[in-house]
């Protein structure tokens, strides 16, 4: 079905190529480039069946504009095919799901329910480290901006323990009839220290991150990757990630592919962030 | 003459403007501002394709850095990266241009191809709209020795664009102005 569909893609974009080829003869061939899912943008317009194989955009009113048939295909085609863990009856059921003729299913890019993951480098104490950062769309005034939202380092996961129990560790609770003095014991071992805060405490690693970035000892060096997470599709859950190869099946293309119910949305969320 | 032709271009989307405020920008006039920022970008692809070229005079070449630049929004930048090197390394315009120029290659020939994505404009918090524009080159330089390099790269250029206002023979006269802004350039493996 897929390779039909790329078939035709390139059946339809052939004339446009040929003309294009007139005018540089010399630069292989294009049909590869007008195949390719080149923005993010680009993929939410095939996704949602906004633009004809042509490339050209469609508009609310124009006769194919988000039609079902055109969907079908697109969506066909916007899956890694290299990637055997998006079997073909998973992939059926998101696609059947997404195109249901009682309520189909559009991607809002201002609808939230997605965010990008944006794996950074950072000089940390003179050494070259992995940072990533959690991007999501906030409105200010009538415009959008990115935001960050979330920050995992492991050095900074590395310094909270994850032990709950809290043993010996506590302030008895007449500890105000001696005036605290006992908080010398709290601040005696750095390892324990979490284990006397109140049990919703959890570290907010963003503001760790803004204060060792202000403190100088975070520096950027560069960005590495990006990838995005969907939770638009009722249901489901879809990772989006860029691959440059050769071929058409490139661009930015669905990476990962989950039926979810709201109990492992949840869950999945926390291993997303490194919870 | 481009330039001539650019200012004539955003009048004409100024004056198929309504003359009230308008912010909001319509199918009609999205094409219309996307035809001038298409040709801001075609602009570019020729600048830079001029600055390449080891036939062009260094004093030749350093005016058309001059007029690259006035294509650009203050600061922006070119962020870089290689197949073999997913980091981005981040150039200032100029000394993008510069180092093009500087290229220790015999001959260079830089072509583009006829593709290209124009996506959405979306609202940013200051009032602009801002746009990407993907167009893909293709770089050949040759050696004395006769050994080649090519690259195939894709840029994705931001567009910036403002709705401002001019005044002619006394009447305030709305216009979309088209500023770029950053590129992001990618090398590609096209097959």
């Amino acid at each position: 079905m897929r390779k039909t569909f790329f078939f035709a893609l390139l059946t339809i974009i052939f004339p446009a190529a040929l003309h294009a080829q007139a005018f540089n003869s010399l630069l292989g061939d294009e049909s590869v480039f007008i195949a390719q899912t080149k923005q993010v943008n680009q993929f939410f317009r095939r996704f949602n069946g906004e633009e004809s194989t042509r490339g050209d955009r469609f508009y609310s009113g124009d006769k194919d504009f988000r039609s079902p048939d055109l969907r079908q295909r697109y969506l066909h085609v916007l899956f890694d095919y290299q990637n055997s863990s998006i079997t073909d009856p998973l992939k059926d059921a998101f696609i059947r799901d997404v195109l249901n003729t009682e309520s189909p299913v559009f991607l809002n890019f201002h609808g939230g329910q997605w965010f990008a993951e944006v794996t950074t480098r950072f000089l940390y104490q003179g050494k070259d480290e992995e940072l990533t950062l959690f991007l999501k769309l906030e409105q200010e005034n009538l415009g959008h901006k990115w935001v960050i939202s979330n920050v995992y380092f492991r050095h900074f996961q590395l310094l909270f323990s994850m032990n709950t129990e809290t043993g010996s560790h506590f302030l008895h609770p007449l500890s105000h009839e001696l005036d605290f003095m006992n908080l010398v014991r709290v601040f005696k071992d750095k390892d324990y220290v979490e284990l006397y805060t109140e049990k919703e405490y959890l570290p907010d690693y963003l503001t760790l991150f803004l204060y060792e970035f202000k403190k100088g000892n975070l520096k950027f060096r560069t960005v590495s990757r990006v990838k995005f997470h969907f939770f638009q599709v009722p249901g489901w859950y879809f990772e989006l990630s860029e691959f440059n190869r050769p071929g058409g099946n490139s661009g930015w293309l669905i990476s990962g592919l989950l039926k979810i119910n709201e109990e492992q949305k949840n869950i999945l969320l926390k291993y997303i962030y490194h919870e | 003459m481009t330039r001539i032709l650019s200012i004539a271009a955003a009048l004409i989307i100024a004056f198929s403007a309504n003359l009230a405020a308008q912010d909001d920008i319509s199918p009609s006039r999205k094409q219309a501002i996307d035809s001038l920022a298409l040709e801001k970008v075609r602009d570019l692809s020729k600048y830079i394709s001029i600055v390449g070229n080891k036939d062009t005079p260094w004093s030749e070449a350093n005016r058309v850095i001059e007029r690259t630049l006035e294509l650009f929004a203050d600061g922006a930048l070119m962020g870089v990266s290689s197949i073999n090197r997913e980091d981005v390394n981040y150039y200032g315009i100029r000394e993008y241009l510069e180092r093009l120029m500087a290229l220790n290659y015999d001959k260079v020939t830089i072509s583009w191809y006829n593709i290209q994505y124009i996506s959405d404009l979306e609202r940013q918090p200051d009032g602009r709209y801002v746009g990407v524009i993907t167009i893909f080159q293709r770089f050949e330089g040759t050696t004395k020795e006769g050994l080649r390099y090519v690259d195939v790269t894709k840029k994705d250029v931001t567009v910036y664009v403002e709705r401002k206002t001019t005044q002619i023979s006394g009447r305030i006269i709305g216009f979309w102005d088209v500023l770029l802004g950053d590129i992001r350039v990618t090398e590609t493996k096209p097959g």
